[in-house]
């Protein structure tokens, strides 16, 4: 630790301009992290959600709504439907804004429609579902969740795309200015690497300070960075609840395993903190490793 | 011991630094490299460190062929060789103990038996009441004798010096001499000088280089140019 903070003492510039590459890397890669994960969570979220849902004019008669569930169960393309009366429409909605009596008063049980949410045996199924539902007396609006599914899903695959290439330059830019930086150090310290050489040091001895130091600097980065965001997302929680309103949880599945993503969950944060680590030290070691070759050579 | 075996070394202009060169030094013979500056004394200690290879000829260390590109033991081997540098190398930053120290350090030992053998080689170069102190409160000659306790210090077997007497003042070269004198017969030691008067006076091994070629190889040598 006193050869570190004496190295940095030496070189402050050098190790503050590592430092802060690579806090702004580490801080990008956990806001890009995140929000794939909570985009993931809700693609997930919604792909349970009813595939199709028909809203029903308020002065349909329940009749006539009891008759299109049976029609479509008997249809054999329907693995379930279930009905949602005005009453229950209004109960949901009560629930929802619990917090805002505002919204409460304004709205009574005759105002809300009843509605059919279908769940289609094969999703190949569901345009013919829907536009048999678009078809039927009564009927105000169809929702058909598959478009949002795809929207998301294409939106989804665009940002992660995006994501990689961004953290693909990302790396390679940190990389580098982490290997100008420590090249930099490497210097000052040229005529100990060779006389270490010479004494018969092995290369992994002399790499060890450069090592050593730069992991100091990828930790602290990677831990204020990561207690930024945690900041961050308490501070925009309030922001967060009211845009994922009805959401109770967000889930991020990986193959067997489900990470709770919203609302936030230490596990979710420990995860992010480790990826944080890992790809910090990573590239600190790389960066170490490039920047000590050269001087390595016997 | 140390066998070169028609050592040449060309430099990438043209020039040689060693032509041909043939000697044999058995473990524990102290010998003098003497020559004019240019003569290609640094070029055979430079050789041995393997910090050069040769372009033809064979050198071998110890039974290894260190001349060889393929060669794989450089650690090895520089861990079994000292080296007092011309220019001493000594690190500002740290203070003697340190200094000495690096050289046990390299090879893992641990910290007690690091400042048993500190404290061992700073004593025989007559330094143990400045372990503590650092380079820049140091004349050169104590500085010399940083460098050899660095390079005796441990179990290193052959011990190279580049000009160990080359800035210093005749007493403190005779100084210097004396520790190089008390090591004999302990380690193989070879002394690259083109001070005549301490040479003539050791009575050692002379290999008298002159435009890279071995001239003379006397036993009990003096230094003549002539």
């Amino acid at each position: 630790m006193k050869e570190i903070l004496k190295s940095i003492r030496r070189t402050p510039y050098q190790s503050l301009s590592a430092f802060l590459t690579l806090f702004f890397s580490l801080f990008l890669s956990a806001v890009i992290f995140i929000s794939l994960a909570f985009l993931y969570g809700l693609l997930a979220y919604i792909e349970t959600r009813p595939q199709v849902t028909v809203y029903f004019q308020t002065n349909v008669e329940e009749n006539k709504i009891f008759k299109i569930r049976e029609d479509l169960n008997n249809s054999g393309k329907v693995a379930s439907v279930k009905y949602i009366s005005q009453k229950e429409a209004f109960e949901i909605y009560k629930k929802l804004n619990k917090d805002n009596p505002l919204l409460l008063e304004m709205i009574s049980s005759d105002i809300l429609p009843a509605s059919l949410e279908i769940y289609a045996k094969k999703p190949i199924f569901l345009p013919e579902i829907a536009e048999y539902l678009k078809k039927q007396p009564g009927v105000d609006e169809v929702q058909f969740q598959k478009d949002i599914v795809d929207r998301l899903l294409t939106l989804t695959n665009i940002l992660r795309t995006a994501a990689i290439s961004f953290f693909i330059f990302l790396i390679l830019m940190t990389i580098i200015v982490l290997t100008t930086s420590i090249s930099f150090k490497i210097a000052l310290r040229k005529e100990e690497i060779e006389l270490l050489r010479l004494i018969g040091a092995s290369d992994f001895y002399i790499r060890k300070p450069f090592l050593k130091e730069s992991f100091f600097l990828g930790f602290i980065a990677v831990t204020s960075s990561f207690i930024l965001i945690v900041g961050l997302l308490f501070y925009f929680q309030p922001f967060l609840n009211s845009y994922l309103r009805g959401i109770p949880h967000l889930f991020l599945s990986l193959d067997n395993f489900q990470i709770q993503v919203w609302p936030l969950s230490l596990i979710f944060l420990g995860i992010t903190y480790i990826f944080s680590l890992f790809f910090g030290l990573s590239i600190s070691s790389i960066a170490t490793y490039f920047a000590t070759k050269k001087y390595l050579k016997v | 011991m140390i066998i070169f075996d028609k050592v040449t070394k060309k430099f990438p202009l043209g020039n040689f630094a060693l032509n041909e060169v043939t000697f044999e030094i058995n473990d524990k013979e102290f010998v003098f490299l003497v020559g004019p500056s240019g003569a290609g004394k640094t070029t055979v200690l430079k050789l041995i460190l393997r910090e050069f290879i040769p372009t033809s000829g064979t050198i071998k260390v110890n039974d290894w062929e260190i001349s060889s590109r393929h060669f794989k033991k450089i650690l090895s081997l520089r861990r079994k060789i000292g080296v007092v540098f011309q220019d001493f190398k000594i690190l500002n930053d740290k203070t003697v103990f340190e200094n000495v120290a690096l050289s046990l350090k390299v090879i893992g030992m641990s910290l007690n038996k690091i400042k048993e053998e500190v404290k061992e080689a700073l004593r025989l170069v007559n330094l143990s009441d400045k372990e503590k102190v650092f380079p820049l409160q140091l004349s050169a000659g104590e500085l010399q004798r940083v460098a050899i306790a660095r390079a005796v210090v441990g179990e290193r077997e052959i011990l190279l010096a580049d000009e160990p007497t080359g800035n210093l003042d005749p007493k403190t070269s005779w100084e210097i001499m004396k520790i190089f004198k008390r090591l004999e017969g302990k380690r193989t030691i070879i002394i690259a000088s083109h001070n005549v008067d301490i040479v003539n006076s050791m009575q050692k091994r002379v290999l008298l280089l002159k435009e890279g070629k071995l001239i003379k190889d006397i036993k009990k040598g003096r230094y003549e140019l002539s």
